[in-house]
């Protein structure tokens, strides 16, 4: 199902009859050139492959942007207060609006951690949130938070230049609001928590998914790109190693690695990708971390259930945008809802993310369904279940056709000494009708979103 | 002023303009061999890859193309590439944009041509050319010269000085890249010994001239 056609979309389309369809072919042959890519493993491989793109933009007013705006800034500046109280008084735990047995058994909580604060109180520096717009209410809900190290903010960036270029009647004749901002909002951010040093970008390395973005980032953010053992700690300190040996003191770091893997003297001895002695060094305030370590618990999918009673709780506010209606098996009365309704929900692993641990109710057999309980039974903390959400589709241009296609918005928030949303987002779409997972590690493309008004 | 990059940059933009630099002389070299071989000397091919290590066979000179270009030895052109590839992506932050994707657009070529069936032909050489040219040109625009700039220079200079050592070319315009040379890795480097530019190099033999420049690069990049 479509959104309702608005003035702006009519715009969009009169502007796109009396375009060169042919040229469309020259957003793939920009992604091969400039190795606009989104890798993959599959069977043991690496293959190397740009993001599907999709010449069809997501169109937002700016006025419900403008909602959305408020309600991103409003969600991840509690969030962020959370995840400061959750690892120092924890006066929600003890005010018993989250349970801290809830808290404790999140794969994310680092129960290391409690009683560290990181620079300037931030935690929650670079987000990404994850809405689909709602048919049946028309508005706007929040699926899902990701305040560890979401990716994708480089593609948007990246196909908006080009399409400027291949298209630029359409940035001539609408009012569509520029995002080449948004490294700045990185770089500033990165800059106010600076413990005294450059910054840095660590990635993994080559040959992981996002390397293109790393790349992409550190460069517009104007911070050296490093593997681990570029760096090295002395003293409690970061340093960068130059090619010459010379060594450079390191203020903040934008990791693209997850917790686990960021040190290994501190977290898993296995991993060759993290910086030995990094943790101890955060942990001594000589260097800021983007994101924070131990932010996981936030991204656990049953913590996201208290979200909305985190704003009321830390602002005093009603949330302005909602959740997803969800359940926690972890309640009894919860518990007896899904097992009733199971067939029409979604099932969440907590702990999974991109796409991986849902399971739809609908598409399960009776036995599946069986089954399913009983290991939700043995286990109510791993599970959500959360009502079937009918996200609108976008038109999307396949083959040369118009298809209708399910899309989620990824909304990037950065948070720095203000919280600054960006006017743009990485909008997914499934490949295939009807599937509802649009995740690109599902294979699904990208399309730019423009912010628009009349 | 002082830019800073990791030993892993610098080293990929160094090998970058080695390979780049590797893959252009061969092209002139095949190109000259390639004339040859139709009605001049039959065995030039034969002759130009053992210059370069390599034994190679071919039954004329639409072959010779195919089999220097993309035979299966050390001198292959599209592995060469390949390596390239990886240098441009590893460093590419301090890549002009459009030098960068002229690079992967010079790899696909070589990649599309060593998958079709189709013969190498002159067409295919002048289109690679003229995309290392344009790479070249691209590379040449910053007015500004920065650290990694120098570096992708050292890596093309030392192969021009190796390839004129190694076909025994002009020894005059050798030497004059060999000071080249220095003159960089006195720029790069801190090192008193490095930024002297040991003109008594002239008077040695050149495998001791490129041995004392590999081992002064190696000093210069702390792994």
């Amino acid at each position: 199902m479509l959104e309702k056609e608005t003035e702006l979309h009519k715009k969009f389309w009169e502007i796109f009859s009396k375009q060169d369809r042919q040229k469309i072919d020259e957003f793939q042959t920009y992604m091969d050139k400039f190795a606009v890519n989104f890798n993959l493993y599959k069977d043991g491989n690496f293959i190397e492959r740009s993001l599907p793109f999709d010449v069809i933009p997501r169109i937002i007013s700016k006025t419900e942007f403008n909602k959305i705006e408020k309600g991103l800034q409003q969600r991840v500046t509690a969030l962020n207060l959370f995840l400061e109280d959750l690892y120092t008084d924890a006066k929600i735990v003890k005010a018993g609006i989250v349970p801290q047995e809830f808290v404790h058994q999140a794969k994310g909580y680092l129960k290391e951690f409690v009683g560290f604060s990181p620079s300037q109180k931030i935690r929650t520096h670079i987000n990404g949130i994850d809405l689909v717009k709602d048919t049946v209410n028309d508005e706007w809900v929040i699926l899902e938070d990701n305040l560890r190290v979401p990716s994708g903010s480089s593609y948007p960036l990246s196909i908006r230049d080009t399409y400027r270029k291949i298209y630029p009647d359409f940035f001539e004749s609408l009012k569509i609001a520029p995002i080449k901002e948004y490294p700045s909002y990185i770089e500033e951010a990165m800059n106010y928590v600076n413990c005294g040093g450059i910054n840095v970008v660590l990635t993994p390395g080559r040959f992981n998914a996002a390397y293109y973005e790393h790349s992409y980032l550190a460069e517009k953010v104007g911070a050296q790109l490093v593997r681990s053992h570029e760096l090295v700690v002395v003293d409690k300190k970061l340093y960068f190693k130059n090619y010459n040996g010379k060594l450079v003191r390191v203020g903040a770091v934008y990791r693209r690695l997850d917790d686990e893997f960021i040190d290994p003297t501190f977290f898993n001895p296995e991993s060759l990708i993290g910086v030995p002695g990094l943790v101890e060094a955060y942990l001594a305030g000589n260097v800021a971390l983007m994101n924070a370590i131990g932010n996981g618990v936030a991204d656990d999918k049953g913590i996201y259930y208290f979200v909305p009673k985190m704003i009321q709780y830390y602002l005093g506010e009603e949330p302005i945008l909602k959740n997803a209606p969800t359940y926690l098996p972890y309640f009894e009365e919860d518990m007896k809802y899904i097992f009733d309704n199971i067939e029409k929900l979604v099932i969440k692993d907590v702990a999974e993310a991109g796409g991986y641990g849902v399971l739809f109710g609908h598409t399960m057999t009776t036995l599946q369904l069986e089954d399913l309980k009983a290991i939700i039974k043995a286990n109510p903390r791993r599970f959500i279940a959360q009502e079937l959400i009918e996200f609108y589709d976008e038109q999307c241009y396949l083959n040369k056709e118009l298809h209708n296609r399910k899309a989620d918005f990824r909304a990037y928030v950065v948070m720095g000494k203000d919280v600054k949303v960006w006017q743009c987002g990485l909008t997914r779409y499934a490949l295939e009708a009807g599937n509802y997972l649009v995740n690109s590690s599902q294979g699904g493309g990208f399309k730019d979103t423009w912010v628009m008004e009349l | 002023m002082e830019q800073l990059l990791t030993a892993n940059v610098a080293t990929n933009l160094y090998w970058l303009g080695r390979y780049l630099e590797r893959i252009e002389a061969t092209l002139l070299q095949i190109i000259s061999a390639y004339d040859c071989i139709i009605d001049v000397d039959k065995e030039a091919g034969v002759k130009l890859y053992k210059t370069l290590g390599v034994d190679l066979e071919y039954n004329n000179a639409q072959e010779f193309l195919c089999n220097s270009i993309l035979g299966d030895h050390s001198a292959n052109l599209n592995v060469l590439m390949g390596y390239a590839r990886e240098n441009t992506i590893i460093s590419r932050n301090y890549i002009n944009m459009e030098a960068f994707g002229e690079i992967i657009a010079l790899h696909a070529l070589f990649g599309n041509m060593s998958k079709s069936h189709m013969m190498i032909d002159y067409k295919f050489i002048d289109h690679a050319q003229s995309l290392i040219s344009e790479i070249w040109g691209q590379f040449s625009k910053r007015e500004l010269r920065k650290y990694s700039d120098y570096f992708l220079r050292l890596g093309k200079l030392v192969e021009e000085a190796d390839y004129h050592f190694r076909f025994d070319k002009d020894k005059e315009v050798a030497m004059v890249i060999v000071d080249e040379i220095h003159t960089i890795l006195g720029i790069l480097s801190t090192d008193k010994d490095m930024q002297s530019k040991q003109t008594q190099e002239q008077s040695i033999n050149h495998e001791d001239i490129m041995d004392t420049i590999h081992k002064k690069i190696e000093s210069l990049i702390v792994n």
